[in-house]
């Protein structure tokens, strides 16, 4: 799909929230979406995160969410992209952004793409807490078992 | 007949080396999923709640495997 964009959806690589945006005359609402490393879950603080992917699948699984995303609403612009390896607080683990003519297509795929991502593509969080302890996320179970 | 397996994140803790196991011939994810649970017990309840992916698409419990099978055992993913 002409919209999406080429390059990977899994970054090594630390994620920059851009002050630029796609340069498309016709968008009129541009939306993005950042998940941050925070320094606390239920109760215990986080001293950083480890995300693990099975790249692979799920940089297709993106891709096909995006074309999803891309089919459901009138997107001009499409891209997610989801960080893996060792995270520290504050930093941004994934990045969906969401272009349209009207702002209400952009915000409703945005959701759509970040919840879809969070319960489907393989892609693992472990915590790293202050007291030394660590414990993979239980993570979302999927809806067939 | 033999297929690899890759595992991941929780799951590692449980098949830290394994990569490739014999099955037999008309062998299911079903199937597979008993033999990982008696080689080692303690992986049960996380098993019961992957998913597998066969090949890199996500495949039902009567997927049947065949010789060569690249199949991943997927815990719950927390993305995002």
């Amino acid at each position: 799909m002409s919209v999406l964009e080429a390059h990977s959806h899994i970054s090594s690589s630390p994620i920059f929230v851009s002050s630029q945006i796609p340069d498309i005359p016709e968008m009129g609402g541009f939306v993005v979406f950042s998940g941050i490393v925070r320094n606390l879950n239920e109760g215990k603080k986080v001293t950083h995160l480890e995300y693990e992917a099975y790249a692979p699948m799920a940089n297709e699984m993106i891709r096909a969410i995006l074309e999803d995303a891309c089919k459901k609403w009138d997107l001009l612009h499409a891209n997610c992209i989801h960080r893996v390896g060792k995270l520290g607080i504050s930093e941004i683990a994934v990045i969906v952004e969401t272009g349209s003519i009207h702002r209400a297509e952009a915000y409703e795929s945005n959701r759509y793409i970040i919840d879809r991502v969070k319960h489907e593509v393989p892609i693992w969080k472990k915590e790293f807490y202050l007291d030394g302890s660590s414990e993979w996320s239980k993570g979302c179970a999927h809806e067939s078992h | 007949m033999d297929i690899q397996l890759l595992f991941f994140a929780a799951v590692k803790d449980h098949f830290p080396d394994l990569k490739k196991i014999e099955v037999s011939e008309g062998d299911s994810i079903v199937h597979l999923r008993e033999i990982l649970t008696r080689t080692n017990p303690g992986s049960e309840s996380i098993l019961k709640v992957s998913r597998f992916a066969v090949n890199q698409s996500i495949v039902s419990d009567d997927f049947v495997l065949r010789e060569g099978s690249v199949v991943a055992v997927l815990p719950p993913s927390s993305g995002g």
